[in-house]
This record gives structure tokens, sequence and C-alpha cells, in this order.
């Protein structure tokens, strides 16, 4: 059936299409039920949501000096954007990654739809301040949302420093990360003596050792959670790609294999979001597609990380 | 850190840059050099020709070429290209000028031997590195433009740096040879980890070569071609 389009309603629904593309927070559902709208998570304590899909930048970021990869990256970026994720991670430690972010933000004039995350990555505890300077210069942002101790290193002088910032506004939230399992006693031990928003941890339907302490301690802390390296790096897609979904896969909400890995993180309660990397617009929509759509009860989690065991 | 973190670190762990962009430097610093490149492949092809000439003057202005390849090849790529997106690349590159300055020097001080050397070997050797090498990084990305060149990108350079080894007498050749070694295993670890097979000919390449240059060198030669 055709549908007359009258020059009045052309205007006003493609005056609404641009504002959704703008600020998809808009149409947010916090609950993650409605098909159309982005899966958001409450950052615990907080009367703020940030979507439960974020990126890294981790080598896919690192382009250097390269003006064509740069605005490729920069593509990437907005499809990120113009599909509903605003959490973007970074480091000192990733090379370039920064000042890519910070052109590509600039072209794209985004430094209001990003929530940045960074870290502080410097045995020298008194460098805290001023390695955040240096990286809200390079990204270009005024200050970040989010500042972590990456790996624990010198953790606490940085945290000190870093709770000092959070009062003085300089920083809106702090944390801690660790990755590849690294160090969990140690972690933990952090995550139940001081006051932080975010820890930052590797979790995914193979490497599912934070299910035991971290994550349950997470929530009973009311801690945040982001969730690094969602695909292993990329190895589960080389590994588990030439498979087949299995056929219940449509009542997950998962209609490929990215979508699987991450829903299978952010179904996760006490997860708030999980940040994969990626150089590439196509691998950007697929991941982004997680942000959407149902998500896996806690029986189906069990049977989506039988399924992949047993591949 | 303790010794099991440090055991739970892969290679992987420390490449930060994907192989596509590494393949692409080779590309760009081509592009922004064009046409001073074709400086690089008369000074490859000419330096050859120098050595094997008698005479002090001809062999001093070949090694003297052969420092400067490592000192551009070093500032150029290593740090300008390659520092940005991986930090060791820029302590590479200022020992890649180090070793061009140590080249100088021997040179000045009587430590590159002015005896003959056995040509054939030696020139063939030579022309499979500059005019072999080169092709790998294009044999990896699949652009010409990708083509690494002796006196741009480290790899043929370095190769063909550790042929020079022929004519360095004892004491500098001990400094010259660490730098060699170095970068061919810090190379042949990150070309693993790229997964960039093509380009682990070269730092291979290189180890050969060093054999091969103390093999050729006149003291040991035992009959000049
Ligand atoms: N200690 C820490 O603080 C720490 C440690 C590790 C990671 N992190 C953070 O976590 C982020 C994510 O971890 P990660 O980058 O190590 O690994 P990851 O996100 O698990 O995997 C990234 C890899 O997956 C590939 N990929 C992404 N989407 C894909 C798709 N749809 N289909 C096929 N392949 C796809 C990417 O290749 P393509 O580029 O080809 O898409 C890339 O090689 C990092 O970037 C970083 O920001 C933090």
């Amino acid at each position: 059936m055709a549908n007359r389009i009258t020059r009045r309603k052309f205007l006003i629904s493609s005056g609404l299409a641009g504002i959704a593309l703008k600020s998809p927070m808009l149409f947010a559902n916090t609950s993650g039920n409605a098909a159309s709208s982005p899966i958001m998570r409450r950052i615990p304590g907080m009367d703020e949501s940030i979507p439960a899909i974020g990126m890294g930048t981790w080598i896919t970021f690192n382009v250097g000096g390269d003006t064509q990869l740069v605005q490729q990256r920069t593509r990437v970026l907005k499809t990120f954007f113009d599909l509903g994720g605003t959490v973007v991670d970074g480091s000192p430690m990733y090379g370039s990654a920064a000042d890519v972010m910070g052109e590509a933000l600039d072209s794209l004039d985004a430094h209001d739809r990003i929530f940045a995350a960074t870290k502080i990555w410097t045995g020298d505890e008194s460098e805290t301040r001023a390695e955040a300077a240096r990286s809200s210069r390079r990204w270009g942002v005024e200050r970040f949302d989010l500042l972590q101790v990456h790996n624990l290193l010198g953790w606490q002088g940085h945290l000190e420093t870093l709770k000092q910032m959070k009062a003085n506004g300089e920083v809106r939230y702090i944390g801690i990360t660790t990755s590849h399992g690294r160090r969990h006693r140690e972690f933990a031990q952090i995550m139940e003596r001081e006051s932080l928003d975010f820890v930052q941890l590797t979790y995914n339907v193979l490497d599912h050792e934070v299910e035991d302490r971290l994550l349950p301690l997470a929530q009973e802390r009311g801690i945040g959670v982001i969730v690094n390296r969602p695909f292993q790096g990329g190895s589960l897609f080389r590994r588990f790609q030439s498979e087949p979904l299995p056929n219940w896969a449509g009542e997950v909400g998962v209609s490929n294999w990215a979508e699987f890995f991450l829903k299978y993180i952010i179904s996760h309660p006490a997860v708030t979001c999980a940040i994969p990397a990626t150089s590439k617009v196509e691998h950007m929509k697929e991941n982004m597609g997680a942000l959407y759509g149902a998500l896996p009860n806690a029986g189906q989690r069990q049977r989506m990380a039988d399924y992949v065991r047993s591949l | 850190m303790s010794g099991a973190d440090w055991l739970s670190y892969s290679l992987q762990d420390f490449v930060m840059f994907g192989p596509q962009v590494f393949l692409r430097l080779f590309v760009r610093i081509n592009q922004d050099l064009w046409p001073w490149q074709v400086l690089a492949v008369v000074a490859a092809i000419g330096i050859p020709v120098l050595l094997l000439r008698q005479g002090r003057n001809a062999r001093r202005l070949a090694v003297g070429l052969i420092a400067v390849a490592w000192a551009v090849s070093g500032y150029g790529f290593l740090v300008g290209y390659f520092g940005p997106i991986n930090w060791p690349a820029v302590w590479f590159g200022w020992a890649f000028v180090a070793q061009g300055v140590l080249l100088a020097a021997a040179m000045f001080s009587g430590g590159v031997r002015e005896a003959a050397l056995p040509s054939g070997r030696f020139v063939a050797l030579w022309l499979i590195v500059v005019c072999g090498l080169p092709w790998l990084a294009v044999a990896e990305s699949g652009q010409w433009q990708a083509l690494a060149l002796f006196g741009i990108a480290p790899g043929t350079t370095a190769a063909a740096g550790a042929l020079i080894v022929a004519v360095i007498t004892g004491p500098w050749r001990w400094l010259y040879l660490p730098l060699l070694v170095l970068w061919s295993l810090f190379s042949a670890a990150m070309f693993w980890v790229l997964q960039a097979w093509w380009l682990l000919v070269a730092p291979v390449a290189t180890l050969f070569l060093v054999g091969a240059g103390s093999w050729l060198s006149p003291r040991t030669a035992q009959s000049p071609d």
C-alpha cells in the first residue's frame, strides 16, 4: 500500500529522524527490552546510564600520522556514534591512538557525544595529574569522564590523586583496570577497600574466571564493570567464525557471532559495558548490533557458554 | 610485578599496531620521498662497484654511503614513521643513527680493511640483498609502492649493512655486531606476531649475512676472485 508523503509530513519525520540520529540517548531504554532502543546500563549509585556497548582503541586506533587511515578510523568512530555508542576507552600506552581519537573527534565535531575514558599508565605516582592533562590535550577533551589506573601500575599514589581530582570536579568517575586474568586477588582487595566507580577487567565466553569473585564483588560494592577483550583480542572469531550459530540464536537476540559474544557479556547483571575494538566499519556495525534487541536470560547464557565450549 | 604475572604476557601483548598500519609505512615514506629514492637506488648499485675498486678513497666512499644509509633509515623510517606507532622503534632508530656514526668513525680510524674482497661472491650477495629484499614488503602488502629500498627501509639496510662486516676490523666489528643481532631478533619477533611471513625473511637473511660477511672478509678469504 502506497503511503503518500506530504511536504509537512516529510519535514516533521525527517526532523525527528535527525534528532534521533544526533541524540540516541533521547530514545534510550534503560531496561534493554525494546528492540528499537539501545540497551543502557545505569552506573551504580548514579543517576546516569551509558550504552552497554562501548569501544576500545588498543591497536585499532594506533595508526600514527597516516591521514588515509585516520580518515578511515574516523568513519569507524562515526558509525559507533551513529549507532548509539558513547563510551570510548583508551590509554597513554596505546601509542598514537589518543592523537587519532583527538583528530577523529575534531573532524566529527563530536566532543559532546563521547563518554571519554582513559587510563593513568606510569610507575611515577606523582605524575597522575600531568598524565591526565597530557591525555586530555591529545583527545581534545576538557576533562575525562573516567580515569582508570592501568593494570594497577602505581595504583596507591594514583588512586589518591584521582580521588582528589574527582572531588575537585577534574574527572567524573575513577577506577582501576586489569586484563588477561592478572592480579585478581590484589584487584579484589582494592575493590573491597577503595571507593571506586568502575573496574575494568577481561570477561568473555571463554575467559570467565571473574564470574567467581570479581563480578559478584562489583555488584555487592556498587561498582560499574567495563569489560575488555570481549573477543579475546579477536581470537574468538578466528576459532569460531567458521562454525554455525546455534539454531536457537534468534531466541537470544543474536544474528551473528559478534552479537553472540557481546550479548553473552552484557547480559551478566554485574556488567555495565563491553568495549570491543575494531578497525573496520563493517565490524563496528556488527558489534553495535549487540546494543539492540533481546538479551539472553541466565539459563540461555549458560546454554551459550556450553555451546561455544562444545565446538 | 610477580614472575607469574610476567609469564601471563605473550609476545602479542607487546605489539601495539596491526600489519596494515605497518605495511603502509613503506608506502607512505616512498610517496613522501619521491623522487629522491632514485638516489638510494644509485647508492645501492654504486656501493659494490666502489668497494671492489682498488684504492682507499673508493672504499671509504662506499663505507661512508653505508653509514649514511644506516642513519637515514634509522632517523627517517624508524624515528619519523615507525616511532609514532611503536616506541621501541624510536630507540632502534637512534641506534641505527649511532651505527652509522660508528661506521664512519671506523672508516676514519683505520677500522676498515683495505685488502681486496672476494668480488664475485660479495657482489652477488650484495645484489641479491638490495634487489631482492625490497620486494618482501611488496609481496606482503600486494602494493608495489611498498618497495623497501636500501637506505630507506631499515630491514634491507641492516641486511646489506651486515655484509659489510667483511671489511670491518677486530674491535670495530664487535661494536658493529650487537645492533645487527638485536634488530634481527626484534623484527623477527614483530613479524611473527603480525604473521607477516614474507617480512620474516629479512631478519633471517641479516643473521645469515653476518656470517657470510665474516666469511668473505679478506683475512679469512682463501682465494680472492
Ligand atoms: N589492561 C587494560 O586496561 C586493557 C587490556 C586489554 C584491553 N583493554 C581495552 O579493551 C579493548 C578491547 O580489547 P582488545 O582490543 O584487546 O580485544 P577485543 O576487542 O576482544 O578484540 C579486538 C579484535 O577483534 C576483531 N574484531 C572486532 N570486531 C569484529 C567483528 N565484528 N568481526 C570480526 N573481528 C572483529 C578486531 O579486528 P578488526 O580490527 O579487523 O575488526 C580486533 O582484532 C581494547 O581496545 C582496550 O581499549 C584494556
